[in-house]
């Protein structure tokens, strides 16, 4: 089965890239790809000058990645992993306990940063792996579904610290469903459907594109969402 | 409804065998494994049966102690070595419009789909052919007898699961475990000594178990069986219905167990203690070093991993402590200087778990690991460190307390050179074998043991392979430090010490290089082996 299809993808220093597209569409395959952790059948990917699969050290101190399902070490406690991914990226002993206090009371984690992970809601699990996605300061973001499962408090902390990023110069690629986000936040957008980059616009020019007047409707058109029905059975006449 | 539970789990196993690598390769290995292991054992049986056909009441006792014996060891092996079988996960199941009786029903006979079933049912046959005269009560009882052994298996394995629940679990649990191993080394050390004292015949009648039949479920069904050979239609009715009624009642405590364990959450991690308040920027740094004292908090704070370190340990420390009491009869230890050198054997059994998976421990956790900037050198030296100072504590501790026992301090120091070596060898099998065939390890949820037969079949397979490689490679310096210690002292100890360190070091270079090579081109593969989905 291929999940991902003749992906032609550039994206360029500060930009704030949004990958969209249906479930399975292949926007975390083409994130695991580009960051090393699935190994493409042909072609190529990197960051910078920095090949994926000759370089990979290179290009993983480069940057930081929010992974979509929740893969952090349970039995660390938010403070330990913030501190073990600061070493594992070379950051000095000092500054990483300075960067991990700093991050933890950002996040509104202090109190819970001497907690096992694993007793984190799933709020918590998402503000500290964006932490430690952040940690060492890269130059690129990897975040996959960010505001999903996230309550409005910490979705408005999550989106302020991605807009300082970019503004900071980092580039941020991220996809997510949160559809008036990603009009809020992306300068650019690339759509996927059934593993292939359909179409690449401005959240402006989308909507031009497909003749809707949000991002959310000019998505579901250019993906052919529109056509849905509902069940001929599961109606209240029919109970 | 019970139909649909053993449909289900004949489905899910189908499917596990078509999709999943491991189990594709697993299943027949478990099958052939299983079968061989149940032939063998009915071969023993039916050899120590033919002993007692003279003298039917000793027969009897017999087949109460076997009855016993293969209830605890069904019931307890699971937890204490490895898993016989997945179960389903009662959490999975518990929004079903269905009763608890009703669950707990499913779950009993769903966990018969499994090819570890072959044993009792091979076992409990060749039971029915010693017991031919009693032979309209075999099915019936044999059918109670494998309901314990089902309810049984999953009520103790619950018990522990719930155990591990509480904030203090993990140190209970332990404890718990490492009794029963002890205790199974005792009962085994008694009833050995029973039978080369008195005879087979008359230790199997000076222990009359048929008589505590009614309190002890298993044995119950199994006099039941006994009892209609001997033609004893009444009593034989009785123990059916004493075993039937404590399935139910076993029965009943697994309900209730789970019926809380579904609506109660785990309890939250205890308190933080100053370590944690400090996070990991006190201590040693850099990528390797944090890397090893990850893996150390892990082998504190995993259930399954400290138990690998503390559970292994005593088991090795009975046996060793057994040889010197020389109950074993392989060779005597008491009169040996040497006897603390035999402390680094200890390599070739503790922490094979971990040092043959060093990946698989991470599960979903690798995709973190992975996206990381260390090196894959620097990811198996940070492991590596770790494993070996589990190793060396567990080694010198034991190389001490052999000194104590014996009296004998001269070689003691000795042990030192020998344990890198050891450690060397196992190292560099360990990181050949967690690149090249990491194990994928269980979702914890609901069972913290569950994990399928093909899987620890493929995982005791691996393991006997890397056990038979890690002991050739310890051979040269053994042998150099045999000539050493004994034998004239033929060869200095200055060499038996330089020869010994170089080895382990260069052993473990070499694969160190290797493995690293093949990670850096497997690690798609590595991550996707171990992730649990």
């Amino acid at each position: 089965m291929t999940a991902v299809d003749d992906v032609d993808l550039t994206i360029l220093p500060g930009e704030f890239y949004g990958l969209l597209g249906q479930n399975g569409a292949g926007k975390t395959t083409t994130i695991k790809t580009i960051v090393g952790l699935l190994r493409p059948d042909a072609g190529s990917v990197g960051i910078g000058e920095w090949d994926t699969w000759t370089h990979p050290t290179e290009v993983k101190s480069r940057i930081g990645v929010l992974p979509e399902e929740f893969n952090l070490y349970e039995r660390l406690t938010g403070a330990e992993l913030l501190d073990f991914t600061a070493a594992m990226h070379g950051l000095s002993r000092d500054e990483a306990a300075s960067r991990r206090d700093e991050l933890l009371e950002l996040l509104d984690l202090t109190s819970a940063g001497s907690k096992l992970i694993g007793d984190y809601s799933r709020g918590m699990r998402k503000k500290v792996a964006l932490g430690a996605a952040i940690i060492h300061r890269p130059p690129v973001l990897f975040l996959d579904e960010p505001f999903e499962g996230v309550d409005a408090v910490s979705a408005r902390l999550i989106r302020n610290l991605l807009q300082q990023a970019a503004t900071g110069g980092t580039t941020v690629v991220f996809s997510s469903h949160e559809m008036h986000l990603v009009e809020k936040l992306c300068t650019r957008i690339g759509i996927m459907v059934e593993g292939k980059l359909t179409i690449e616009e401005t959240p402006a020019g989308l909507c031009t594109l497909t003749g809707k007047d949000n991002v959310e409707d000019a998505f579901i058109a250019a993906v052919g969402g529109d056509k849905v029905d509902g069940t001929s059975w599961y109606d209240s006449s029919s109970s | 409804m019970v139909r649909l539970f053993v449909e289900l789990k004949a489905r899910l196993t189908w499917n596990g065998v078509r999709n999943d690598v491991q189990r594709r390769f697993g299943f027949p290995i478990a099958i052939l494994l299983l079968t061989w292991l149940a032939v063998w054992l009915a071969g023993k049986h039916l050899d120590l049966t033919s002993h007692l056909e003279s003298n039917s009441e000793a027969l009897g006792h017999y087949l109460g102690w076997v009855a016993l014996f293969m209830f605890l060891v069904w019931v307890t092996l699971p937890v204490i070595i490895f898993p016989l079988d997945e179960n389903l996960d009662p959490q999975q199941l518990s929004t079903l419009p269905i009763s608890s009786t009703q669950l707990v029903t499913g779950l009993t006979a769903a966990s018969l789909v499994a090819p570890a079933t072959l044993i009792p049912v091979i076992l409990m046959s060749v039971n029915g052919w010693v017991l031919i005269e009693g032979w309209w009560m075999v099915v019936p009882a044999s059918v109670v007898f494998m309901g314990l052994l089902s309810v049984g298996s999953q009520l103790f394995s619950a018990s522990i699961s719930a155990i591990l629940r509480t904030r203090r679990g993990r140190d209970i649990a332990t404890f718990l475990i490492l009794g029963l191993a002890a205790a199974s080394f005792f009962i085994y050390r008694s009833v050995a000594s029973t039978v080369s004292q008195l005879g087979f015949e008359e230790a199997a009648l000076s222990a009359p178990i048929l008589d505590w039949a009614l309190l002890i479920p298993p044995v119950a069904a199994q006099r039941a069986i006994v009892e209609a050979s001997d033609g004893n239609v009444a009593m034989a009715l009785v123990m059916l219905a004493a075993a039937t009624l404590w399935l139910g009642a076993l029965a009943w405590l697994w309900r209730a167990l789970l019926g809380w364990m579904l609506t109660t959450p785990p309890e939250g991690s205890r308190p933080a203690g100053r370590a944690r308040r400090n996070g990991m920027a006190t201590g040693a740094w850099g990528v390797i070093p944090t890397l090893a004292r990850k893996e150390l908090r892990f082998y504190v704070r995993d259930p399954r991993q400290r138990l690998v370190w503390t559970g292994t340990v005593i088991f090795v420390g009975l046996a060793v402590a057994g040889t010197i009491m020389g109950a074993t009869g392989v060779f005597d230890l008491r009169d040996n200087e040497w006897a603390p050198l035999v402390a680094p054997i200890l390599v070739l059994f503790v922490g094979l778990p971990i040092a043959l998976n060093l990946f698989g421990w991470e599960r979903n956790a690798a995709s973190y690991l992975f996206v990381l900037p260390a090196k894959p050198s620097q990811l198996l030296m940070g492991k590596n460190i770790a494993v070996s100072i589990g190793l060396f504590i567990e080694s010198i501790v034991l190389a001490l307390a052999l000194s104590l026992f014996t009296g004998f301090w001269q070689w003691t120091w000795m042990v030192v050179p020998l344990v890198v070596a050891a450690i060397g060898s196992q190292l560099a099998v360990g990181n050949m074998v967690s690149v090249l065939t990491p194990l994928r390890l269980p979702r914890e949820g609901t069972d913290v043991f569950a994990q399928s037969t093909e899987q620890g079949c493929l995982a005791i397979v691996m393991q006997v392979v890397s056990f038979f490689a890690i002991g050739l490679l310890l051979v040269p310096p053994a042998s150099v430090v045999v000539l050493t210690v004994d034998f004239g002292q033929a060869v200095p100890s200055w060499f038996a010490v330089v020869f010994s360190i170089l080895y382990g070091v260069i052993l473990y270079a070499v694969s160190l290089f290797v493995a690293s090579r093949l990670l850096k081109r497997r690690l798609p593969e590595v991550m996707a082996w171990v992730q649990v989905v």
